[in-house]
């Protein structure tokens, strides 16, 4: 018997499709990548700043779908322009517009004066591309990258659907998802062409961090959830989750950079590649199965009533 | 300069404040004639929502939404007493609340969601770009977006206007002027408090212990979305409504939610750093 009127849901399903979790994806992806290239460029040795400089084309490249999947999923598309015609932070969803809108300029631009640095971009476009400030682009960059990492879990959780509100962590669990995925697509474009043994170590165990902070938030997470959390925990979307999101996206990987921390030369490049694409597959599985369970938490009325106790 | 850019913009100034205007459901006077809801469909030329038989009483209607902007619960009530069963029907005209801090409003990325002069919250139909916050962000469940496709006003949030057309006219809402029983009483909200509180004495005299009112300055249900412009008189727990005990507004918990967001991005940036700097 239910405690309230009939079974009926006390809030409304989100009425949001597969783009947006593929959007914050990529989104998140994007900065992370950013800011590992950014971390390389300043911290690292010669090398490290050779390999992960092409971090900076995987974020302008994961930034191109970005927009068309945001502005595809509005009811009215056409009117994508109105998110910017107030400037509006309370708002996260106004926030992530203005984030997008000014981080893929800025990225472009850095990605385009990297390639111009290296030869790749040549002419009058690498003339003008030399021009990008570059330490001024990559904090902008980073400040902006991660701004639009961490943004979206926010967003879910500023809503009034069990599963996204209950716990204080969404936000810290889908900024450290999206910094393991975008510094494992660093590793994986760095995988690809040769970069020092120590590089491909010092990546992974960038990445490995990510994966480890990933672990104990979610952990964080589905114990502050507590029974809101059901829906992701049990039922069809727990197989994607668990085996998915968590087996696939984060065990394997650190199990997979464990092995590669004694490993040299191919071997090396071959785990870390694969403990990558692991790590990014393990990052959409994640946004897709919180995003979706999300929805049939919207019609779980006893935690909504939970979920409002005061 | 502003006022210069204003004109060039043709931008309004917004109309002067009035006095809040709201409605005061009673549901001890409900009969569920649905009045309302028809009233309502018919001035704000809603859409039907087809024919479906829920099972439940005789409400088929089932929820709030986009095109459905009063909705009637019937609620059957068992209570075994001393010579059997005895039945209760209790019947609830639910609406937008028209909240004083309002999830839907704070959540518009566009300021499509406006607080008009009555006080009251309005979606500008012209303004929203149909993002879809509002509708996960409402802690009631009262705003939905329409389809994208085939459909009146496709695509964009809606939810009861508390008749803003007719406001401007000085005219009552519809579903207020059809309510034949004056369960539905619209006025000047500080009066109608007065009316509820009023109402509440005489009601606990005749010894319905149970009756309360749900979004009063004063009651918990208003600790983060505030008073309700459009409040009701219940006769059971609010949960026995669909109502939530303390309605949550999103705001309260953003910003240390933010912050450990942030806090995860700045200590992996600081590990980063940390990991590449070590040579050799």
């Amino acid at each position: 018997m239910a405690e309230g009127y009939y079974d009926y849901p006390v809030v409304k399903r989100p009425v949001w499709t597969w783009e947006v979790p593929a959007y914050f994806w990529l989104g998140g992806l994007a900065g992370g990548a950013y800011l590992t290239a950014a971390l390389a460029q300043n911290f690292g040795s010669a090398d490290d700043r050779r390999a992960a400089g092409g971090g900076y084309y995987v974020a302008a490249a994961a930034l191109v779908p970005c927009a068309p999947l945001l502005i595809a999923d509005l009811g009215r598309p056409d009117r994508f322009h109105h998110m910017l015609r107030i400037f509006k932070p309370l708002s996260p969803m106004n926030l992530g517009a203005w984030t997008l809108t000014s981080f893929t300029p800025v990225a472009f631009a850095r990605a385009a004066s990297h390639a111009a640095s290296t030869g790749l971009l040549r002419g009058p476009l690498g003339a003008l591309a030399r021009l990008v400030p570059t330490r001024l682009a990559e904090l902008a960059g980073v400040v902006l990258g991660l701004t639009l990492a961490g943004y979206s879990g926010v967003l879910l959780a500023a809503t009034n659907i069990p599963l996204w509100a209950k716990s204080k962590l969404l936000g810290g669990l889908f900024m450290a998802s999206a910094l393991a995925s975008g510094s494992a697509a660093v590793t994986l474009q760095a995988g690809r062409r040769a970069v020092p043994d120590a590089t491909l170590h010092r990546l992974a165990m960038i990445e490995s961090a990510a994966s480890a902070g990933e672990m104990a938030i979610l952990t964080g997470y589905l114990v502050q959830s507590k029974k809101a959390a059901r829906p992701l925990t049990t039922g069809r979307f727990a197989m994607p989750f668990w085996l998915g999101a968590v087996g696939a996206g984060m065990l394997l990987p650190l199990l997979l950079h464990r092995v590669a921390g004694r490993r040299h030369g191919r071997a090396l490049r071959s785990l870390t590649s694969a403990a990558a694409i692991c790590t990014i597959g393990g990052s959409l599985a994640l946004r897709w199965t919180i995003f979706e369970a999300g929805k049939e938490s919207a019609e779980d009325q006893g935690a909504s009533f939970d979920l409002a106790r005061g | 300069m502003i006022d210069a850019y204003k004109r060039m913009m043709n931008i309004e100034e917004p109309p002067a404040p009035k006095t809040a205007k709201g409605f005061f459901t009673d549901t001890s006077l409900c009969i569920g004639c649905k009045a309302c809801e028809v009233a309502c469909k018919q001035w704000n030329q809603l859409p039907a929502d087809g024919f479906a038989i829920t099972g439940n009483s005789y409400d088929n209607t089932g929820h709030l939404g986009a095109t459905t902007w009063r909705h009637v619960q019937f609620i059957e009530q068992a209570k075994a007493n001393g010579s059997g069963q005895e039945q209760r029907w209790l019947m609830m005209s639910d609406v937008c609340k028209h909240c004083a801090n309002a999830a839907c409003l704070e959540a518009c990325p566009t300021g499509a969601l406006v607080r008009t002069e009555y006080g009251t919250v309005y979606v500008q139909q012209d303004i929203c770009n149909g993002c879809g916050f509002c509708v996960p962000a409402c802690p009631f469940g009262v705003i939905d977006r329409t389809p994208k496709t085939g459909h009146f006003e496709a695509g964009t949030a809606h939810k009861c206007t508390l008749c803003y057309d007719r406001l401007k006219d000085d005219m009552t809402p519809a579903c207020a002027k059809s309510c034949p029983t004056a369960s539905i009483q619209f006025g000047d909200v500080e009066e109608l408090r007065t009316r509820a509180r009023h109402r509440l004495g005489e009601l606990h005299a005749r010894g319905e212990s149970k009756a309360r009112l749900y979004g009063m300055p004063e009651g918990k249900e208003a600790a983060e979305v505030g008073p309700l412009h459009a409040f009701f008189l219940l006769l059971d727990e609010p949960q026995k409504y669909n109502l939530p005990e303390v309605p949550r507004l999103p705001r309260k918990t953003m910003t240390e939610r933010y912050g450990w967001s942030a806090a995860v991005g700045i200590g992996f940036a600081l590990v980063g750093a940390l990991v590449l700097g070590r040579r050799g």
